[in-house]
């Protein structure tokens, strides 16, 4: 394969990790404050994209703006679900039995709720933006998948600012160290809990809404992001957007470059080599590695 | 401990032959029962809810047009009721689950004492059914669900209405060589195979390199791979696929995975002399995913409104007057034709005993069929064997049927013109 072929590909993985990483963050928000493994994210972002979808269809929105939009709409949905159900969940140190229950039970009373409103044909967005492409020097790139990533990596960059620079989020890292040492300090748990599970629905949300340019989807869309999202948790750690950001890279790199090497059938089994040999070599992450070298220096 | 049969008493072992001669005749009253019924209970297993609802409803439809029609003219001769019995239908709906699929499918068998069984819609959900009909030896007719896997396990009571995927296969190849025999395209070209990791992908690959060995010169697979379900991202596949330089894009996928795969294709600006993605193409959805960016893709579909037979034009007038609507592909005619060919077994059987129809279902000839071929008959392995139709998008949205030619409503375009 030629250097530019190479180069393509490797393009192709860093853009990719950017809709990954955004879909990944709000999993890995509320499993680090609360955590509570949301199995409802891929219905959260399920209809996030027919949110896009709908705006687009009868409002003729650009998916773009529906992406944005969805953020706001989705944050309330999600301070909702938290208000009905969540703060009901007992508190533990420990994803509990209950919490992957009732998560599982959102999912699915989602997804049907959307069998029933759309039914289960696949959907798409067709814009005339879908088969543009923009050329920087030698390489060709999906105008669409640029600007999906440019609005990743702008939310990331927000939500990492808002993390290391608001007392929200320095709470939200509080919490994530240590439940007990944040609220000896004074942290409101219950308020920060409630803000965290809004805030990853609505990236949930605006992450479907990004997709829905991207790929076709039906009431199950989201599960193989879903799985994926496990695998970059375990990867980027659960302290920074940042991590996530990094997980997200190696995930996408490793499956992108893999397939050049193995069959494109085995594109899971490299995401779930990776997720085994992380948490056998490094069961902290990747953090942890960058931990072992800061001591070390 | 283990015991013998030999090693029981006697008293035992003449309980243990009477048992199992009122077992047999608790079968055999249970088939006369059914001729002194005055109807034959067909039960039937699709979803109507969940993930496959669509072709579920339509596959329902499709029976249900059938029933209708069989029934407003006085039913299915019994020769051994002495008269036409009407079929009446007892319905489940699987919610597009393989165990409730499996477990209605046992229930209309055991409790519900259907004479036969119509279901499974998809492969999946199929396969899921095919496991009760051997065991309650109840003749069960799959009129949605391919997968040469359910067929070849050596089961005696399962049929189905779709032509095994390694067919779609060769019939694309055979499509092909007729596009070079017409100079359209050069001899001998390369092909790159991209192909979903699944029964269906695996049948369609072998389909065509089992017709190109056979024919020899005629093309040469440089490239063949097979990908996951659903995958995000199909870059680097792709870029394999440039990187064999091959002339002939030919993939199998699902309606998710096409989109996706096409739509990053004509964003690496991606061109091949012909291009197809199995079974689809034509779909309304994949239009309005992608544009016209769907036009020239071929396909091999089982059946389609277009095919210029009178009962196909029949048919989908019927079909419009009940459901208000036109068949959207293939479901509603195999569904429609896996009764009619029941009912002819039935017939030809001449009783309701269901070793009976099962045997009449082996050799039977649906003559007039709506399918390609105008014939049904079942494979040695229960499958039906009828031709594939090739049908390529045109600019437009128009789609016409360009393979077998006796069938064909336009000529085939190839190689595909260069986007402007």
């Amino acid at each position: 394969m030629a250097a530019l072929d190479w180069l393509n590909v490797v393009v192709a993985a860093v853009l990719l990790a950017g809709i990954y990483a955004v879909m990944s963050v709000g999993m890995t928000i509320i499993y680090g404050v609360m955590k509570i493994v949301n199995l409802a994210h891929a219905g959260f972002m399920m209809l996030g994209a027919y949110f896009a979808y709908e705006l687009f269809e009868r409002g003729h929105l650009d998916p773009l703006v529906g992406a944005f939009l969805a953020f706001p709409v989705f944050f309330g949905i999600g301070r909702l679900v938290y208000w009905l159900f969540v703060r009901w969940l007992p508190v533990s140190n420990q994803p509990t039995l209950g919490s992957l229950l009732l998560m599982f039970g959102i999912w699915l009373v989602l997804q049907n709720l959307a069998y029933l409103v759309w039914g289960n044909e696949d959907r798409s967005i067709f814009t005339p933006r879908t088969f543009l492409t923009t050329q920087i020097g030698p390489i060709t790139i999906s105008t669409l998948r640029l600007v999906a990533f440019a609005v990743a990596l702008v939310s990331l960059v927000v939500f990492e600012l808002v993390l290391r620079r608001t007392w929200y989020g320095r709470s939200v890292r509080a919490l994530i160290q240590s439940r007990y040492a944040g609220q000896l300090v004074g942290v409101d748990t219950r308020r920060t809990a409630s803000l965290t599970f809004g805030l990853g629905i609505g990236f949930a949300g605006m992450a479907g809404a990004l997709l829905a340019s991207l790929y076709s989807f039906n009431p199950d869309f989201g599960r193989p992001f879903l799985i994926r999202s496990f695998v970059i948790i375990v990867l980027g750690g659960l302290e920074s957007a940042s991590g996530v950001a990094l997980g997200a890279l190696v995930l996408a790199l490793a499956e992108t470059i893999g397939i050049l090497f193995v069959p494109a059938g085995y594109q899971l089994a490299i995401s779930f080599g990776l997720l085994v040999l992380v948490l056998l070599v490094l069961p902290g992450g990747l953090a942890q590695l960058f931990a072992k070298r800061y001591r070390s220096a | 401990m283990t015991r013998s049969y030999q090693s029981l008493g006697f008293f035992p072992r003449s309980f243990v032959v009477l048992l199992a001669l009122a077992t047999v005749q608790g079968c055999k009253r249970e088939d006369k029962k059914a001729v002194t019924a005055d109807a034959i209970t067909i039960g039937v297993v699709l979803p109507l809810t969940g993930r496959e609802a669509k072709p579920g409803q339509y596959q329902k439809e499709g029976i249900d047009l059938a029933v209708k029609q069989i029934n407003q003219a006085g039913g299915v001769m019994v020769k051994a009721a002495g008269k036409k019995l009407p079929l009446k239908e007892i319905f489940y709906d699987d919610g597009s689950d393989q165990a409730k699929s499996a477990s209605f499918v046992e229930r209309t068998m055991s409790s519900d004492n259907a004479t036969a069984v119509i279901g499974g819609y998809s492969t999946a959900l199929g396969e899921a059914e095919s496991v009760m009909p051997d065991r309650y030896k109840v003749p069960w007719i799959t009129p949605g669900a391919a997968a040469s896997a359910i067929f070849n396990r050596g089961y005696q009571w399962a049929f189905g209405m779709l032509t095994p995927t390694d067919i779609l296969g060769s019939t694309t190849a055979e499509f092909l060589q007729s596009v070079v025999e017409a100079g359209k395209l050069r001899k001998g070209l390369n092909v790159a195979l991209a192909l979903e990791n699944t029964d269906h992908g695996i049948d369609y690959g072998n389909g065509i390199k089992q017709w190109i060995q056979k024919h020899p010169g005629s093309f040469n697979v440089v490239f063949s791979e097979t990908f996951d379900l659903g995958s995000p991202d199909f870059s680097g596949l792709l870029q394999k696929v440039k990187s064999a330089n091959a002339d002939i894009f030919l993939s199998d996928a699902h309606l998710q995975d096409y989109i996706t795969m096409h739509r990053q294709y004509i964003q690496n600006g991606m061109k091949h002399q012909m291009i197809s993605y199995g079974a689809r193409g034509p779909e309304t959805d994949a239009r309005k995913a992608l544009g016209d960016g769907v036009d020239y893709i071929f396909a091999g579909i089982w059946w389609s409104k277009s095919l210029p037979y009178p009962q196909v034009k029949q048919f989908v007038k019927d079909y419009k007057e009940a459901t208000g609507r036109e068949p959207d592909s293939w479901y509603a005619a195999t569904a429609y034709d896996s009764v009619r060919i029941l009912a002819s077994a039935i017939e030809t059987a001449g009783n309701l005993e269901r070793t009976a129809i099962r045997d009449a279902l082996r050799t039977a000839e649906l003559k007039g069929s709506l399918l390609p071929g105008q014939t049904v008959r079942f494979g040695p392995n229960g499958q039906a064997q009828n031709p594939f139709v090739i049908v390529q998008n045109k600019p437009g949205g128009k789609v016409d049927i360009v393979f077998p030619k006796d069938a064909a409503t336009g000529e085939v375009i190839a190689p595909i013109p260069t986007r402007g």
